[in-house]
């Protein structure tokens, strides 16, 4: 027995060691803020072993880069440049390569290839490098499965030999090499790949021998190593995924599986996820588990991994498997196998790195067990992603093998229909199809057979139109047992239109959702159905108690038996604060929102007040369970806030933190703590200056009445009345849809032709559906505000100056701290402004103020007193996305002071003090357009961006530099550029600004120009081009597809340029806390 | 109207959703399983007893035979938040009464925090809370099923081929077909005595292993196997499974004690006293080895609480396992222990163990 002396050796040996970590950087599609949430924990796992840590992460919108996070924290790019300089600073002992996502590990990779990790000693920590290759390379992990005898899908070549051609081939000779090809690999249908082929042509699954050949005879035609790959297709085989974690003494657990709705051939990361297995046996279950122990074994994985399988029913009783691929990392799927059983996977993983073993870790949950144990759970857990389809009009949404969703939300039901209708209600997604316009056949081919964001939903249909079980399992290949709870949902609900409350209210539905179905009150319906209770996630399945406080809600079934058990531990003495979360990332409401949440979770517990937090996304921080005092895994909806406000007896709740989303709860809120009669307010700005602050028309009124400008405009319910209202404001308007919010079909037009074009073809005006006109304030630089209000005081957080112009919308825009073009005067007034503002909407907490410096016309361009105007172009008394990045480029933590005034505290008892960065740090954003072929990769008035990196510099262009190098896209310094000025949004090609644009990109690049359109795509296709300015739309998708970079607006090519300038200055590696900052009131 | 109620010792009825009518009672254990529920409810150590799966969903992927530990359903009821048509339909077939609609959650919890309790259950149409109550007063507790052994063992011996590498005397006190699976497909002949056999019986099977099998209720009451593990200790080698472990520790002069509520589950975590390692193992009793005794070493214990899940003594040529290195259901993490059984007997085939260490 040696476990004793390994114990202390371990803590011995990891006691001032020096880990480095590497984030993941920006939210972007398949990497969202998963990492955040395991980076963050296994910091904390990491100093808790008495490691220093060392964090790398670009995205500032993150916990993990909290200066308290680790014990050094840097904002850098996440490149071998910038981790190589952090590595000669910091000198670490070692790296956990599997906790960054697929950019840390990649990070790692290279590091260790140019030879940083030995030049330096740092030893790759937890899973070797070797390990990370053998899963990587397609034929290097199929020899080691077969090596184990794993089965994996059969596969095989059909090649031509050398100086075969495929038109020497009579029929029946290629027939009998592809018939041959197919017995080999088990029968039809196969996949036929074509291999080395440009644009990756020819690749699908086939189930006819003839369409079959002429396949393959066209594929070896094609391929320039005539090579045809045929393969054992499990397209609608059942996938699953298995977590596993194995520590140094090869013990070896898996934490759970989750099984995807969706048949194979849909992403896991796109699917309806269940965890656990619904419809696998037993045997079948556990010859995976074993094969899954095995295959990570044999791969030498330590910590956590996940490992896919494509499972059927073969008529066995064990079914049949496949080995698809193992993740040697910490991934999406552990965060959500995290939540789903309450396993901190990353925790362990950074333990088990160090060298602890599973038994030496204590479980948390239980307090009394360890982590060597599989989590037994006693509730069913499904995950619904959530797309953008809302935000990409062009984009094909039908789902596939590559990613498209940005999010998901979790939920936990005791029936798989509970838990279901509740995933649903948290992705808050809404179909926007009008059932009543589809008919059959299209409800069939478009929606059914073919998987999109709107399938649940058709199925719903579906059922209500009165097809059966049977058909719906054949249309959409989901197990009938899935298929089946779908139609209960439909039937409840049908119930509940007739009057029959109790099958939808146990399905799963709110009392309020049955109450909107049947027409009836939702206290009519409160009364006759049975009530939910909160119950305990355990990690156990009840076998032992556990003093985590982490609880879902679920309803009682319908026979009521005394006292049902209510599981929720809190202090219900002490004086609480519900903190409603963001639900799932969405473009518009990324990650800033659950590090809001968390930092207000944090302000109220340093305040000595218990914090409870309400959200449903199973990736981020404040969803772990030691985040908050009560951890409420529950849909974001007033009556399911007003639970939990109940169970906890919570004497307020917080809406302002959790983006849009807990904004909009917070009216409904109210009214139902009101009809409840609990003694809880909403804290903060009170709900009613939230919503005048989006109210046009009153806001408008507040703006003149206080004498701050605001774009002229007006609404227009006709085309004839829209176009009166541009001329008299005069072009270019800025119009867009009054019923939509977000910058949704929001457009610049310049002329009346192209206003009646936009009204023709984007919005259909009418008098219940309105357009707003507005002045565009062309050439203004735009500004961005947070500050914090306590009533009295306003501390302003920071000024953000917009790289890119009006016409942008903020949430795409690169930006800056501190603003380099205002003048004292202008800063001035932007402050005055803020406070007007802050003070005539009562704010207490956050603020958001979006302003638009322009210089006043006719005035001379020096920086003569009182050169430019202020307008207003928004207010918002809550969280922005800014928040974490003005936090962390000025060291000023405003959302937990936000909170703790929300607390009741002031800023001068907090001794809150503004500070003013003298260093620029620039904000990038990254976009999804790689992900979404068919999306117009022009910026524009709608927000498209999923995430955003951090550069910091002495210079606006080296921050800028170092900003687009961690958004994944460095800009090219030197090779062959286009500077293609046509579009309206450039200047013209002849102007003085024209020429200076251009002339400025000459000196690094070649210049290149073509009059074909075709030719130019062409050669961005060919490699030819490193550089593009452009709005060519067709260009710069072929530009998106090839990875070419481009910029899109005036102002991004300016900042690029200076970037190109600044390129060769040191990179200037710096901790975030060393980076200079004075303690200076902004605009004073 | 509720036709479905279970009255528990701790005085409480509730009620629930008939699903398969009948009155009966046992004592109220739960297992986290949550797939197997075939090879649990055929599962002989469960006689006596009612089921409660804390997995809310079961039934899902229907019911096949040849995933049946034994010929017959065990427990006299079984309870789960869910049960489907499928599995309702096997429930009536062989007449066990079943109960749904119920939050198992707080029969589990008040389970873990009461102890495994006696409870009484009526289901149908006529179903009363008195009559749930009267098969309470009836219910004994599972010590006092003195000669539950015949309920669940063969009568006559039987013989299952394996190809006769080694022969294999199992005594069924209720054994799971999966350890007889096992062995023969390791090569034994295993001769599946009943758990009241003589040592004549044994003698005339002449085996290189005499194996003790699972089985229900309290070891104590099953003393004529442990006659044998007294008689043949030294002169064949042993092996025992679950409550075969606590038979064999008992007649070795180790003790035996009542657990509060017992294992019963799938993810036990176990760890090897020599290599460190931890499995997971399918578990399902209700007594444990307290004290193994002067001749046993405990091997493997519960990482959870430190209870006996391995004894031995190399010597007497002695090895046990308190769990189910059989699996079915549950991981197959510690098959190898057939392998180790046969090799004790030194019939083992050179097979190597089923995980490399390194």
């Amino acid at each position: 027995m040696t476990d004793e002396a390994t114990s202390t050796d371990s803590r011995a040996e990891s006691e001032n060691r020096t880990i480095l970590l590497i984030g993941s950087g920006p939210i972007q599609i398949g990497q969202a803020a998963e990492f955040d949430y395991s980076g963050a924990q296994a910091c904390r796992a990491l100093q808790e072993e008495g490691a220093r840590v060392v964090l790398v992460n670009s995205n500032p919108a993150t916990i993990m880069t909290d200066p308290e996070m680790a014990d050094r924290v840097y904002i850098e790019p996440i490149t071998t440049e910038a981790i190589a300089e952090i590595i000669r600073k910091e000198r670490p002992d070692g790296v956990i390569a599997g906790l960054g996502g697929q950019t840390g590990l990649n990070v790692t990779a290279e590091l260790a290839e140019e030879g940083v990790l030995d030049e330096y000693d740092v030893e790759i920590m937890g899973t070797p490098l070797d390990t990370i290759y053998a899963t990587e390379d397609r034929d290097l992990f199929r020899q080691r499965m077969k090596d184990i005898g794993q089965p994996m899908p059969r596969s095989t070549t059909i090649s031509l030999d050398e100086g075969e051609s495929v038109t020497d081939f009579d029929a029946g000779a290629l027939r009998e090499r592809v018939e041959a090809a197919v017995e080999a690999v088990g029968g039809l249908p196969v996949i036929a790949r074509t291999t080395y082929t440009l644009g990756g042509s020819g690749s699908g699954v086939v189930d006819d021998m003839d369409e079959l050949v002429e396949r393959v005879r066209k594929g070896l035609r094609l391929s320039r190593n005539g090579e045809v790959l045929v393969t054992e297709s499990i397209a609608g085989w059942v996938e699953l995924e298995y977590e596993v974690m194995r520590d140094a003494d090869d013990s070896c657990i898996i934490i759970c599986n989750m099984e995807n709705i969706d048949p194979m051939g849909i992403h896991t990361g796109e699917s309806t996820v269940v965890t656990p297995s619904q419809v696998i046996p037993d045997d079948g279950h556990q010859e995976m588990r074993s094969a899954a122990l095995e295959v990570i074994r044999e791969l030498g994985i330590q910590g956590g991994c996940n490992i896919q399988f494509a499972w059927r029913d073969d008529g066995t009783p064990s079914g049949e498997y496949r080995v698809v691929e193992v993740n040697p990392r910490v991934s999406r799927s552990s965060a959500l196998a995290s939540k789903a059983t309450g396993y901190p996977i990353a925790r362990v993983t950074a333990k088990v790195a160090l060298g602890k073993r599973l038994h030496e870790i204590e479980n948390e949950i239980t307090g009394q067990t360890t982590a060597a144990f599989e989590p037994a759970i006693d509730y069913v857990v499904t995950k619904v992603p959530r797309w953008p389809k809302d935000k990409f009009d062009d984009v094909d949404f039908a789902l596939g093998t590559a990613m498209k969703s940005t999010g998901e939300a979790m939920a936990i039901g005791r029936t798989f229909e509970e838990s279901l209708l509740k995933a649903l209600r948290s992705s808050e997604y809404e179909p926007s199809v009008d059932w009543a316009e589809v008919s059959d056949e299209a409800l069939e081919a478009e929606y059914l057979e073919t998987p999109t964001p709107d399938r649940p939903y058709a199925m719903f249909e579906a059922f209500e139109r009165g097809y059966t079980v049977e058909e719906v399992a054949e249309l959409t290949g989901i197990e009938t047992w899935y298929v089946e709870r779908y139609g209960r949902i439909a039937e409840a609900s049908a119930a509940a239109a007739e009057g029959d409350f109790e099958p939808a209210a146990t399905a799963g539905f709110t009392n309020a959702e049955v109450a909107a179905t049947a027409g009836a009150s939702v206290d009519e319906v409160e009364m006759s159905v049975p009530e939910r209770t909160f119950k305990q996630v355990d990690t156990c399945a009840g076998e032992f108690e556990a003093s985590t406080p982490y609880y879902y809600s679920a309803r009682q079934p319908e026979y009521l038996n005394d006292e049902p058990l209510n599981e929720v531990r809190v202090d219900t003495d002490v004086e609480s604060v519900v903190v409603v979360g963001g639900g799932p990332i969405r473009i518009g409401q990324g990650v800033e929102f659950d590090y809001c949440a968390v930092h207000a979770v944090r302000a109220l517990r340093e305040a000595g007040v218990d914090a409870h937090v309400v959200n449903n996304n199973p990736e981020t921080v404040s969803t772990d369970y030691d985040t908050s005092d009560g951890l409420f895994f529950e849909p974001i909806t007033a009556e399911e806030i007003a639970d939990v406000v109940e169970a906890t007896g919570a004497d307020g709740v917080m809406v302002q933190f959790g983006g849009q989303t807990s904004v909009n709860v917070g009216e409904p809120l109210e009214a139902e703590l009101e009809r409840r009669g609990l003694d809880c307010r909403i804290l903060g700005t009170s709900v009613e200056a939230m919503d005048l602050a989006e109210d046009r028309d009153r806001f408008n009124a507040l703006m003149d009445g206080l004498g701050i400008a605001q774009p002229e405009g007006g609404t227009a319910t006709s085309e004839a009345e829209a176009l009166d209202l541009a001329r008299d404001l005069g072009y270019p308007v800025l119009v867009r849809p009054s019923y939509v919010l977000g910058g949704r079909a929001m457009r610049v037009v310049h002329d009346d032709d192209e206003l009646a074009e936009y009204i023709e073809e984007a919005v259909r005006v009418s008098p219940d559906k309105p357009i707003l006109v507005d002045q565009f304030l062309d050439g203004a630089v735009e500004l961005d505000v947070d500050a914090v209000s306590d009533g009295e005081r306003v501390l302003i957080g920071g000024v953000m100056e917009h790289v890119e112009s009006a016409g942008v919308h903020s949430g795409d825009s690169a930006c800056m701290i501190p603003p380099r073009s205002l003048d004292d005067e202008t800063m001035a007034r932007v402050r005055e402004v803020t406070e007007d503002i802050a003070r005539e909407l009562e704010t207490v907490g956050l603020l958001n103020v979006q302003l638009a410096v322009k210089e006043r016309e006719g005035e001379a361009q020096s920086a003569s007193e009182a050169s430019s105007e202020v307008y207003v172009l928004e207010a918002n008394p809550r969280s922005s996305r800014t928040v974490p990045y003005v936090s962390k480029a000025t060291g000023v933590p405003i959302a937990k002071l936000a909170a703790k005034v929300m607390a009741g505290a002031s800023l001068d008892e907090l001794e809150a003090a503004e500070r003013i960065p003298e260093q620029v740090s620039v904000k990038e954003v990254v976009l999804p357009f790689d992900r979404l072929p068919g999306s117009d990769p022009r910026l524009g008035p709608e927000m498209k961006s999923t995430g955003e990196v951090m550069g910091t510099a002495s210079t606006f262009g080296k921050a800028y530099e170092k900003a687009q190098a961690a958004t994944g896209k460095p800009i090219p310094t030197t090779g062959t550029a286009v500077v293609d000025l046509s579009d309206d949004e450039f200047p013209d090609p002849d102007s003085a600004a024209g020429r200076e644009l251009a002339e400025g990109f000459a000196e690094h690049f070649e210049l290149v120009s073509f009059d074909d359109p075709e030719a130019f795509r062409e050669a961005i296709r060919a490699g030819e081009i490193d550089l593009i300015v452009s709005r060519d739309r067709a260009a710069l998708e072929v530009a998106v597809e090839e990875e070419v970079t481009y910029f899109s607006t005036e102002a991004s090519a300016k900042a690029a340029l200076e970037g190109i300038r600044a390129a060769d200055d040191p990179i200037d590696v710096q901790a975030v806390s060393d980076r200079p900052k004075r303690v200076a009131e902004w605009g004073k | 109207m509720s036709d479905a109620y279970i009255a528990l010792a701790d005085g409480r009825v509730v009620e629930a959703r008939g699903r398969v009518p009948g009155r009966t009672r046992g004592e109220l254990v739960f297992t986290t399983a949550y797939t197997g529920y075939e090879e649990s409810l055929t599962d002989p150590s469960y006689e006596e007893q009612v089921l409660t799966f804390s997995y809310p969903l079961i039934g899902n992927y229907g019911v096949r035979d040849e995933r049946f530990e034994s010929d017959r359903i065990h427990p006299r009821a079984a309870v789960a938040r869910e049960f489907t048509d499928e599995v309702v339909e096997w429930l009536a077939d062989e007449g066990v009464p079943a109960i749904d609609h119920i939050d198992t959650r707080a029969l589990v919890t008040a389970i873990r925090e009461e102890g495994a309790m006696r409870c009484g259950i009526a289901v149908g149409p006529d179903a009363t809370p008195e009559a749930a109550r009267e098969e309470l007063e009836q219910c004994k507790e599972m010590s006092e099923h003195a000669d539950i052994g015949a309920q669940v063992s063969v009568t006559e011996p039987e013989v299952h081929p394996g190809g006769g590498d080694a022969t294999v005397a199992l005594v069924d006190c209720g054994a799971k077909g999966s350890i007889v699976t096992s062995l023969v497909e390791r090569g034994a002949d295993v001769h599946v005595l009943p758990y009241d056999a003589s040592v004549e019986d044994v003698e005339s099977v002449d085996p290189d292993v005499l194996f003790v099998s699972n089985g229900p209720g309290d070891p104590a009451n099953f003393e004529a196997a442990a006659a044998l593990v007294e008689r043949f200790v030294g002169e064949v080698p042993l092996a025992g499974i679950c409550l075969g472990q606590q038979v064999i520790a008992r007649a070795l002069g180790g003790e035996t004690e009542k657990m509060a509520f017992g294992h019963r589950g799938v993810n036990q975590p176990v760890r090897d006293l020599d290599t460190g390692r931890v499995i997971m193992t399918t578990q399902n009793h209700g007594y444990t080895v307290a004290d193994p005794g002067p001749k046993l070493d405990v091997t493997q214990v519960n990482v959870n609480d430190d209870t006996a899940e391995g004894l031995a003594n190399d010597e007497l040529r002695v090895i046990t396992r308190q769990y189910h290195p059989e699996a079915n259901p549950g991981p197959h993490d510690s098959l190898d222990f057939f392998d180790d059984v046969l090799a004790m007997a030194g019939k083992g085939s050179e097979k190597p163990p089923a995980v490399a260490s390194d």
